[in-house]
């Protein structure tokens, strides 16, 4: 009677731990699944798309891209389109800080979000002049100081005016960023965050992707939408209709909203003038004064009136 | 019986030279050990960088050149030792160089050497390294920089190796008679670098017509190897660096912590290998002249640099002054401003300072306050560009080396101290003959001046004998 | 023993349903229907240059939280409707601006007084509440010429439309805008580049000096009826060489401190620094070679003192 009831407890025993381990673990195995599940991809919508046989498809809107089309060749990137020389025109009088430009950007080259290509400064000239919010992109100079001082020709100067870098000739010295007055280039210092589909499109100086670590990376006026007839993204993304883009030879230059102009005129009555002009490296980028601006100016902190302390980018918001 | 004590006097010589060559005492390996060991932990941090990318190091987009490019342009800059304590005095003519001109000629090789290895450290992309040779682009001061500094490690090493040849037939011949580790290895190396040194007339003829052009030719190169490195910071349109008195400042900066550098030189091996009878307090105290001259005119450049902007304070070049002289990096700015220009030029000018101990100390200062200047050349100037730095990641503000920097430049820096030590354990750190061709010529001096002494002292008898 | 066994058996039943609770719960959020917007439809009338005509719409849908947003894949279904009933022409779905574009073919059905009426329906969508528009429209034709005279270069926009009897007639007095085709957008050919057609429906416009052509100096000329109450908007085109030949670069890429290849200057000055130093360094490795060769002089001259 005892033993029996000895191996009788020691069953219970035996099945009281197995039934609790197996049930904790069924619950955690759960809830962690649960959680790899529900982990948020990077941004991105659920778009329904006609295919090219009619039907319609689901897909992630990080694998539609505006143009598609193959990119060019190193020797065409490096030559440019033959008869046009762009320029840039941004009306700060209509630019509200929103950024809205740096989201079009990154969106459209996979950039990380640290990275901002056209970045938007709040630019307060002295302590008695106003406000304003600034948005810098490239300028790709005609006199430009990153070109000169590059020793492997892996950054170039097109014929066409944009300024392009060659990731896959890049020995990653910095003497370009170095060089750069206006502090418009990133250096890719670790290994790029990237999906495996952008890492394995086929690279071109035109594209900016997939990123290479140790190279150098800019602005680049978006070169293979201008092949297919389409503004850079920081243009059409721009809601305030700021930022015009054209072609000098043209002497026009359209806004988001298709509002083209005649460039000399424009700058001739806003007065159109580029940024640091003194240094002589002749921007491609012209900026038409914030007078009578419709927005708000910037909140300026005490600090950044002396133009270098400043708010730090908040990079808890950002998913990386 | 005056030839047999000249002969004494050489063969003195000679043994002096060549006992460090032979012995590895305990010091020694510890001394070794210790450097590889901090070599190694250099290398394992160099390939932690090469597995993680720079992102590694604290470089980010705006201080994108940092520990690295500085201890570069101070390497570059200790490699003026050389040039300036051998070429110049010796087309001076000055004949107290001799026991210091190996030593000088060797910290230029191994700083070039070391120096030139920084760059090649600082690169996204070292596996591309031969873009450079295929795709050079001659309008870069960055391939300016590649070139001038091959070029004058080229004449470095042949600077040093021209003197060395008759002392390798000197090594190669007394081999037999003593008693050293890795002898068959010493043999074949002594045999190969004395290229069948005889000294017949003949080979000294072309010797000395090849270290007169190499003395020539070394000088100018070694100036512009310093003003291209100043090119790839004064080629910028950058507040700071924009300036057109550049060139001239980083050589005399280059020329003042080079010659603090062979003073130190000296004083190692002085004590290290007992040489005291060679490199005497004269020595120190000519060298510490030289240096206080250079010194005066680095003061002289430095006061050029910074007061002609500070009288003008314009806007982004006045962001950098007041940062530099009240804001976060006055510290260090007046320290070195006062402590290692200021300082060394008082205790140099006192006779009492340029004494061994106090001399070697003021150098140590020099030397080490170089670096820290080089550093404040570079880094503050790329922390105010022109456009604000504004909502940027937080370690994008602000720059101090991490562990990767500091543990790879101080490998890099055992690495030239390792060199140095096998060097001296395998080559005499005098150059014999020079020094034998200097107690000959003094041997000689004293022999005339005896010689003469006695005819005057005759002459003088017979005058007197005469008007008696 | 048994009632541990059922203790035991009952706890892990309890649990396993805790777990599929959980695991339904999250699957539920998943799949909570969402609620539907309410939609607003712009809706317009284009026929462009190739004479393709197309009905376009921009869909704003209003938020939970009252903002206006772009309504993206929206199916709209188009009915055109006279006095015979509603017939369907066909559907489209709104991009990620809310836009779509429907084109039309030839044969659409005509209601009165020579005007179509054409309707945009959302009907049974899954994000949106149903909502409809319509428009009524009149198709009109313009024909640009381009006349030059000594003195000046003069574009013609005629404007004409079917009237009741089927017969086209000139329309009067509609307001033609007159555009430039460049690279992204249609500039303005004139700062007052409006003008109202006359009683023949001809609109003249002095075409301006001086704006830039392609290579060839050619020149696409638009004139636009934009917007219009009645006849939406309505476009065509000429192309003419009265363009600025942009003349190509000779040579794009000049020799420069900024391009590929150097200015010579500065090549000649790297030429003779850089071969002059390694020439002498070549030189004292020529003499370097010379003594290492000289190793035998000695014992020959030895030799010939003792022959002497």
């Amino acid at each position: 009677m005892k033993k029996e009831n000895e191996s009788t407890n020691e069953n219970r025993r035996k099945f009281l731990k197995l039934g609790l381990l197996a049930g904790g673990t069924l619950a955690v195995g759960v809830a962690g699944l649960e959680k790899v599940l529900s982990k948020e991809e990077h941004s991105g919508m659920d778009k329904t798309v006609m295919g090219n046989d009619g039907k319609m498809y689901k897909t992630n809107s990080k694998n539609l891209k505006e143009c598609c089309s193959a990119p060019v060749s190193n020797e065409e990137a490096r030559k440019g389109i033959e008869g046009k020389k762009f320029v840039m025109v941004f009306d700060l009088s209509k630019c509200d800080g929103c950024k809205k430009c740096t989201d079009a950007c990154q969106e459209m080259h996979f950039t990380e979000l640290d990275r901002e290509w056209i970045k938007v400064f709040k630019m307060k000239d002295s302590e008695t002049t106003a406000p304003y919010y600034l948005p810098k992109p490239c300028f790709h100079c005609d006199n430009p100081p990153c070109t000169k001082v590059c020793p492997v020709n892996a950054t170039f100067k097109r014929q066409d005016g944009i300024v392009l870098i060659d990731n896959e000739r890049c020995i990653g010295c910095r003497m370009c960023m170095a060089a750069c007055p206006y502090s418009t280039r990133f250096f890719n210092w670790s290994h790029p965050v990237q999906t495996p589909e952008v890492a394995a499109m086929k690279y071109s100086p035109e594209q900016g992707y997939p990123r290479r670590m140790g190279t150098v990376e800019k602005c680049d006026f978006c070169p293979d939408m201008l092949r297919q007839g389409k503004m850079p993204a920081c243009v059409s993304g721009c809601p305030m209709n700021v930022i015009y883009f054209g072609d000098q030879n043209e002497d026009a230059v359209t806004n988001s909203s298709g509002v083209t102009l005649k460039l000399s005129q424009l700058l001739e009555d806003n007065a159109g003038y580029r940024l640091l002009e003194d240094l002589g490296t002749e921007p491609r980028v012209y900026y038409l004064p914030p007078k009578n601006r419709k927005y708000p100016k910037p909140e300026m902190n005490s600090g950044e009136k002396n133009g270098h302390k400043h708010k730090e980018m908040d990079m808890g918001n950002m998913m990386m | 019986m005056e030839n047999s004590n000249i002969s004494y006097e050489l063969e003195a010589v000679r043994e002096d030279c060549l006992r460090p060559t032979h012995k590895w005492g305990l010091v020694t390996k510890i001394w070794l050990g210790c450097l590889f060991a901090v070599a190694a932990w250099g290398l394992f941090a160099f390939i932690f960088q090469l597995r993680h990318g720079l992102g590694s190091t604290a470089m980010r987009n705006y201080v994108s050149w940092g520990l690295y490019i500085s201890t570069f342009v101070f390497f570059i800059g200790i490699s003026h030792s050389g040039t300036l304590v051998s070429a110049i005095l010796r087309i001076t003519k000055q004949e107290w160089r001799r026991p210091i001109t190996r030593s000088a000629e060797l910290l230029t090789f191994v700083s070039l050497l070391f120096g030139g290895i920084m760059p090649i450290i600082d690169l996204g992309r070292p596996d591309r390294l031969l873009n450079l040779v295929i795709y050079g682009r001659v309008q870069s001061p960055l391939l300016w920089d590649v070139i001038s500094i091959c070029t004058y490690f080229t004449g470095s090493t042949v600077f040093l190796f021209l003197p060395m040849i008759p002392d390798m037939a000197l090594c190669r011949d007394r081999l037999i008679i003593c008693d050293t580790k890795f002898k068959k290895f010493r043999k074949w190396l002594y045999t190969f670098l004395a290229l069948g040194w005889t000294g017949t007339k003949n080979q000294w003829h072309i010797l000395e017509k090849v270290m007169t052009v190499m003395t020539i030719v070394i000088i100018p190169v070694a100036v512009s190897v310093h003003t291209v490195v100043s090119y790839i910071f004064a080629m910028t349109l950058r507040p700071g660096w924009d300036s057109t008195v550049f060139g001239p400042y980083f050589v005399a900066g280059a020329l003042y912590s080079g010659s603090a550098g062979v003073i130190l030189g000296m004083a190692f091996f002085r004590k290290a290998y007992h040489l005291e009878k060679y490199i005497t307090p004269r020595h120190f105290d000519l060298m510490g002249r030289i240096v206080l001259a250079l010194t005066l005119i680095y003061a002289y450049l430095n006061l050029n640099e910074y007061w002609i902007p500070a009288y003008k304070m314009a806007t982004h070049e006045g962001f950098l002054l007041k940062d530099l002289f009240f804001g976060s990096y006055s510290g260090v700015f007046w320290t070195l401003q006062f402590g290692s220009v200021l300082l060394p030029i008082i205790i140099m000018a006192n006779p009492k300072g340029r004494q061994i101990l106090p001399l070697s100390i003021t150098c140590i200062i020099i030397v080490i306050g170089a670096w820290i200047k080089r550093y404040i050349i570079v880094v503050p100037t790329l922390l105010h560009p022109y456009m604000p730095i504004q909502e940027v990641p937080a370690d994008w503000s602000s720059y101090f080396p991490n562990w990767v920097e500091w543990s790879v430049t101080m490998g890099c820096l055992s690495g030239i101290f390792i060199v140095i030590t096998l060097f001296s354990k395998l080559f005499p750190m005098m150059a014999v003959w020079e020094v034998e061709e200097g107690v000959e010529i003094e041997h000689d001096r004293k022999a005339i001046l005896e010689i003469k002494n006695k005819r005057e002292a005759e002459k003088r008898l017979r005058t007197e004998a005469s008007v008696n | 023993m048994k009632t541990y066994k059922i203790i035991f058996r009952s706890i892990a039943l309890t649990l396993s349903l805790i777990v599929i609770c959980l695991v339904c719960s999250t699957a539920q959020n998943q799949n909570e229907p969402k609620e539907k917007m309410n939609t607003s439809i712009q809706i317009s009338f284009h026929k462009n240059s190739e004479l393709s005509k197309m009905i376009a719409v921009k869909i704003t849908a209003k938020t939970k939280d009252n903002k206006r947003e772009p309504a993206q894949n929206a199916h709209v279904n188009f009915y055109a409707q006279n006095n015979v009933g509603q017939k369907n022409i066909g559907t489209c779905i709104t991009n990620n601006e809310g836009k779509a574009e429907m084109v039309l073919s030839k044969d659409l059905p005509i209601d009165t007084g020579m005007s179509y009426h054409i309707v945009a329906k959302i009907e049974n969508d899954e994000m949106y509440n149903n909502s409809d528009e319509e428009i009524h429209f009149k198709e009109a034709n313009i024909s640009v010429k381009l006349n030059a005279t000594d003195t000046n270069r003069i574009v013609t926009a005629t404007v004409m439309a079917l009237g009741n009897d089927g017969k086209e007639k000139p329309v009067k007095d509609i307001a033609v805008k007159f555009y430039i085709k460049r690279m992204f957008g249609i500039m303005p050919a004139a700062e007052d580049n409006v003008l109202n057609t006359d009683e023949n429906g001809i609109a003249a416009f002095n075409y301006p000096k001086e704006i830039p052509g392609g290579s060839t100096g050619s020149i696409i000329v638009i004139a636009k009826i934009e917007d219009n109450e009645v006849f939406g908007t309505v476009e065509a085109n000429s192309e003419v060489k009265w363009g600025n030949v942009i003349a190509s670069e000779k040579n794009p890429f000049p020799r420069a401190l900024w391009e590929p290849y150097a200015p010579p200057s500065l090549i000649l000055v790297f030429v003779i620094l850089f071969g002059g130093v390694w020439s002498t360094y070549l030189y004292i490795f020529y003499n370097m070679f010379k003594i290492k060769k000289d190793k035998g002089l000695e014992q020959r001259e030895l030799e010939e003192m003792i022959k002497q």
